[in-house]
C-alpha cells in the first residue's frame, strides 16, 4: 500500500479567502459567529451563524457554494504546483450536501408564493454533484470523479476516499475536500431539531446549549509520498490512516456509547500502525450539542485514555460548516502539526466535568505534535477519523 | 488483491422486483416499459415502523437491500463489517419539498424535525444501514446518470484492497411528479426516467467460499474517470481511459466481450456520445448491446440490475461490459464474468 | 380544554405529523405508553419526541424548554395531557 502525503492546501472560511486568513483566525482564537445576513431568521430561536465575508471572487452566475469550492480548490492546486498533465490525471473527490440549494431556494420560494412556475428558469446547479462537474471542467481534472454525501462528515470522508485511490495506485494525485454554503433548509432544519444555540456555540463547556452553523470550503492535494518527494513538492503532512464506520443505530442520534466513533478512531490507528500513545492532538467533531460532546469525549477516552491528549473544536470559531467541516478541520489539524500550535476552543469557560481532557480553552497552545486525528460524525451515524502525521 | 464476486442480487423496479430468479425471468421475458413501482411491491419488505417513519425512496432502498441479503443467503444480522455504497442522482427530493412547504405554509412551527434528515442525500444509506445492520463504511455517491454504476465500482475497489469483507452496492432513485416538472423547467432533455432500487452483494472470493456461498459471477475490472465536458453538456472526446483500464484490470480484450450493457435512455446527444465512445474503445469488436433503461427507465438502481443481468446471462459468450456515461463527463466501466454455465440455463 | 379534548388533539398530531395510521391512533387511550422500548408503547424515539414537541408548541401555544428533562411528561398520553393542561393554564 502506497503512502499518502498532503502537498497542497486551500480554504475559504468565515475568516475569508485563503489558508493564511483561516490559520490567522484559528490561531488567534477568533469567533466568527455573528447575526445571519444571508437568509431570513424571523421566528427562529437561533439567529446567528458564521458566514463567509464578501471578497471571495468568482462569477456571480455561479452558485455561492461553487465560488467557495473553486477558490479553495484553485488555491490548493496552485499551492501544490501541479502541472496541467498531473491535473488531467488527478482524482477529484468532493464532499457536499447543500449543493446550490441557497439559489434554488430563492427560485422555489418565488414559485411557491406565485402559485406556479416563475419567469426565471429552475436552477440546474442544485444537486451536490454540481460542484465536482464545475471544478472538473474549470480546473481540467479528468481522473476519477466522485461526490460524496455522508452528511456532516462528508468533507472528511472525501479525504479518506481520495487517500484510498492514491494508496491503491489508481492515481498518484488527488484533490479532495468539502464545500457548503449556508442554506435555508439547513438553518431551518437544525432549528427544528432544537440543536442550535441562541449564542455562539461553546463546545465542551458545561453550559453549552447547541451548535452554530457556518459555511465554507477546503480542499487538499494528496499525492503518493514517493512521487511527491521525487518532484520536490512541499510536504505538509502524511495522511497516515483513516477509519470510516457506521453506527447503524439512529438517523439523528449517535450511539449512546459512541461505539461507532470508537471503531473509526481505532481503524485509523490500525491503518497507520500506530499505538494510541503516538497521537498528541484530536481536532474534535465538537459540535457543542449536549449529546455529541459528552459521547465524543467518552469515545476518545476509551481509545486514548483520559487526560494526556489535547482536544479542541474548530467549530467554536467557524461554526459547523456542514460538508466543508471535515475538510476545513483536516486543514486545521495539518496546520497544527506544521506550526506546532494547537488551535483553541473559543468560548470555553468551564469545561464539562464529563470531558476528561484539556480542551485548550480560548488561547492557542504551542505543542510539537507528531500525530493528530480529526474526527467528523454525521447524521445516520457516519463516523470518520483522519489521522495525520508530521512530514 | 482479492477477487471480487457477486453472491446476491436484489432489485425493486417497475418491471421486476426480487432476487436472482425474478431477474432471470425478467431477462428472459419481453414487455412494455414499466417505469413506476406499484405500491404493493413493498408489501412484506418493510415493517410497520418503517412504513410510518421512512420516506418512499428510503423504503425502496431498504426493500432492495433486504432482498439482496436474503438472495445471498445472509440473515438479518449479516456480518459485523458489512459495508454499504449507494448511488443516487436526486435523493429524497419529495421529502425536501414537503419540508420546505411546511415552512412556507405555516412558518417555523410548520417545520418537521422528522423530515429534515431526509433533505440530506445520505438518508437512504442511513436508514438502510440501520435496517440491515451495516456497520462498516457506508457511502452515498451522488452523480448524474452513472451513480449506481459508480457506487458498485467504488465498492469493488474497497473489497479488492481488503478494506471491507462484504458490501451491498447499488443505488436508488424515485420518480416524483414535482421532480419531473422541475426537470422540464430546468431545461433537461427528454429522457426515459424510471425509478427503483437495486443492490448486489459483493464479497471476496475467499470470503464467499469460506461461508459456502454460491458465487454468481465476478467483477473482474472496474474503472471510473471523467471525460472533458461542461456541466450538463456532452463532450466530444472519445478516448475512454475507463474502458481501457477496466478491460486491462480484467485481463480481457474488446473481442472477448459477449455483451455491453449501455446507459442509453433517450437523451439523444448523450446516447450518441456513448456510442462514439464504445465504437472508439472497442474497435473493431462490436459486441451486442442492451439498454436496460428501455425496460425500466433510467435510474440509479440500474447499475445493480446491469451487473445482475451480466452474472445471470447464461447466453453470453464472454464477459460483459457494464458501461455508463453522464452529461458532465463522469463515466464508469466494469467487466463482469458470469459463473453460470455457458450456453445453458442449468444451475451449477 | 378538558383532557379528552387534549388527547384527541394529540391523536390528530400523531396522524398528521408523525404519520400514524388513523385506525392505530383511534385505538390509543390515556394509558397508552409512548416511548420506544416500553411494553405496549407506540414506539416513539427521540426524533418523534422532537416532532411531537414542535407540534404541541404550535397547537397549544406553549414553549417546551428542551434544556429541562421532559422525559417524565412523555411517558404516556395521561402524563402528557396533564403536562399540557398545566402549562396552558399557567400561560
Amino acid at each position: 500500500m502506497r503512502r499518502v502525503a498532503v502537498t497542497g492546501l486551500g480554504a475559504v472560511s468565515p475568516f475569508g479567502a485563503g489558508v493564511k486568513a483561516y490559520w490567522n483566525g484559528l490561531s488567534a482564537g477568533v469567533c466568527a459567529i455573528r447575526p445571519v445576513t444571508l437568509v431570513e431568521t424571523e421566528g427562529f430561536r437561533c439567529r446567528i451563524a458564521a458566514e463567509v465575508p464578501d471578497g471571495i471572487g468568482g462569477s456571480p452566475r455561479r452558485t455561492r457554494a461553487d465560488r467557495f469550492a473553486l477558490a479553495a480548490a484553485r488555491e490548493a492546486l496552485e499551492d501544490a504546483g501541479l502541472s496541467c498533465a498531473e491535473r488531467a490525471e488527478a482524482a477529484l473527490v468532493v464532499g457536499a450536501v447543500g449543493g446550490g440549494m441557497l439559489e434554488a431556494e430563492v427560485w422555489y420560494w418565488e414559485r411557491f408564493r406565485g402559485g406556479g412556475p416563475t419567469s426565471r428558469r429552475a436552477p440546474r446547479s442544485t444537486l451536490p454533484f454540481s460542484h465536482a462537474d464545475v471544478l472538473g471542467n474549470v480546473l481540467g481534472l479528468e481522473g476519477p470523479r466522485e461526490t460524496l454525501v455522508t452528511a456532516c462528515s462528508s468533507g472528511a470522508a472525501s479525504l479518506a476516499l481520495a487517500a484510498d485511490l492514491v494508496a491503491d495506485g489508481v492515481v498518484t494525485t488527488a484533490i479532495a475536500g468539502g464545500v457548503d454554503a449556508l442554506t435555508r433548509i439547513c438553518f431551518m432544519g437544525f432549528n427544528a431539531l432544537k440543536l442550535l444555540g441562541p449564542e455562539p456555540c461553546r463546545p465542551f463547556d458545561r453550559d453549552r446549549r447547541g451548535m452554530s452553523i457556518g459555511e465554507g470550503a477546503a480542499f487538499v492535494v494528496l499525492e503518493e509520498l514517493e512521487k511527491a518527494r521525487a518532484r520536490g513538492a512541499r510536504i505538509y503532512a502524511a495522511l497516515a490512516g483513516h477509519g470510516l464506520t457506521t453506527d447503524a443505530y439512529h438517523v439523528t442520534s449517535p450511539h449512546p456509547d459512541g461505539e461507532g466513533m470508537v471503531r473509526a478512531m481505532k481503524a485509523a490507528l490500525e491503518r497507520a500502525r500506530l499505538a494510541p500513545a503516538a497521537v498528541g492532538y484530536a481536532n474534535a467533531h465538537g459540535t457543542a450539542t449536549p449529546q455529541n460532546d459528552r459521547i465524543e469525549a467518552r469515545a476518545i477516552r476509551e481509545v486514548f485514555g483520559a487526560g494526556r491528549l489535547l482536544i479542541s473544536s474548530t467549530k467554536s470559531m467557524i461554526g459547523h460548516t456542514m460538508a466543508a467541516a471535515g475538510a476545513l478541520e483536516a486543514v486545521a489539524t495539518i496546520l497544527a502539526l506544521v506550526h506546532e500550535v494547537v488551535p483553541p476552543t473559543a468560548n470555553l469557560a468551564t469545561t464539562d466535568p464529563d470531558v476528561a481532557f484539556d480542551c485548550v480553552p480560548r488561547v492557542a497552545r504551542e505543542a510539537a505534535i507528531e500525530y493528530a486525528i480529526s474526527n467528523s460524525f454525521g447524521f445516520g451515524g457516519q463516523n470518520v477519523t483522519l489521522l495525520f502525521g508530521r512530514a | 488483491m482479492a477477487r471480487v464476486v457477486v453472491t446476491g442480487v436484489g432489485v425493486v423496479t417497475g418491471a421486476v422486483t426480487g432476487g436472482r430468479e425474478q431477474v432471470r425471468a425478467f431477462l428472459a421475458s419481453s414487455g412494455a416499459p414499466a417505469l413506476r413501482i406499484p405500491g404493493s411491491a413493498l408489501l412484506g419488505l418493510v415493517d410497520e415502523g418503517e412504513a410510518r417513519r421512512l420516506s418512499r425512496v428510503c423504503q425502496l432502498s431498504v426493500a432492495a437491500a433486504r432482498i439482496a441479503l436474503a438472495d445471498a443467503g445472509l440473515g438479518p444480522d449479516p456480518c459485523p463489517g458489512l459495508g454499504l455504497v449507494i448511488g443516487a442522482e436526486f435523493g429524497d427530493l419529495r421529502s425536501t419539498i414537503e419540508f420546505v412547504n411546511g415552512y412556507l405554509c405555516r412558518g417555523p412551527g410548520g417545520l418537521s424535525a422528522l423530515l429534515f434528515p431526509n433533505t440530506v442525500m445520505n438518508t437512504m444509506a442511513a436508514t438502510t444501514a440501520i435496517a440491515v445492520a451495516a456497520r462498516g463504511l457506508s457511502l452515498t455517491l451522488n452523480a448524474p446518470t452513472v451513480a449506481g454504476e459508480l457506487a458498485i465500482a467504488r465498492a469493488v475497489a474497497a473489497v479488492r484492497s481488503g478494506r471491507v469483507e462484504a458490501v451491498l452496492a447499488g443505488g436508488v432513485d424515485e420518480i416524483d411528479p414535482f421532480l419531473a416538472e422541475l426537470l422540464v423547467e430546468a431545461g433537461a432533455t427528454s429522457e426515459t426516467r424510471g425509478e427503483g432500487a437495486g443492490f448486489v452483494l459483493l464479497e471476496s472470493l475467499d470470503g464467499a467460499h469460506a461461508r459456502g456461498a454460491r458465487v454468481l459471477g465476478e467483477i473482474a475490472g472496474v474503472a471510473w474517470r471523467a471525460l472533458r465536458a461542461r456541466p450538463y453538456r456532452v463532450g466530444r472526446g472519445t478516448d475512454s481511459r475507463a474502458i481501457a483500464a477496466a478491460l486491462d484490470e480484467a485481463g480481457a480484450a474488446p473481442g472477448d466481450l459477449g455483451r455491453v450493457w449501455i446507459s442509453a435512455s433517450g437523451d439523444g446527444p448523450r446516447d450518441r456520445w456513448e456510442q462514439a465512445l464504445l465504437e472508439a474503445s472497442l474497435r473493431p469488436a462490436r459486441p451486442p448491446q442492451t439498454a436496460l433503461g428501455s425496460r425500466v427507465g433510467r435510474h440509479s438502481g440500474l447499475g445493480a440490475l446491469a451487473v445482475a443481468a451480466s452474472v445471470l446471462d447464461s447466453s453470453s459468450r464472454g464477459p460483459a461490459l457494464v458501461h455508463a456515461i453522464a452529461r458532465g463527463g463522469s463515466h464508469v466501466a466494469m467487466v463482469v464474468r458470469s459463473h453460470a454455465a455457458p450456453l445453458s440455463g442449468h444451475p451449477q | 380544554m378538558d383532557p379528552k379534548e387534549v388527547l384527541d388533539e394529540l391523536k390528530t398530531i400523531l396522524v398528521t405529523r408523525l404519520k400514524f395510521d388513523p385506525r392505530r391512533a383511534a385505538d390509543m387511550t390515556f394509558e397508552t405508553a409512548l416511548p420506544k422500548g416500553v411494553e405496549g408503547s407506540i414506539g416513539l424515539d427521540s426524533l418523534d419526541f422532537i416532532e411531537l414537541s414542535i407540534a404541541i408548541e404550535e397547537r397549544f401555544g406553549i414553549v417546551m424548554d428542551e434544556s429541562q428533562d421532559l422525559a417524565e411528561h412523555f411517558q404516556s398520553f395521561d402524563t402528557l395531557c396533564g403536562f399540557i393542561a398545566a402549562r396552558t393554564e399557567a400561560a
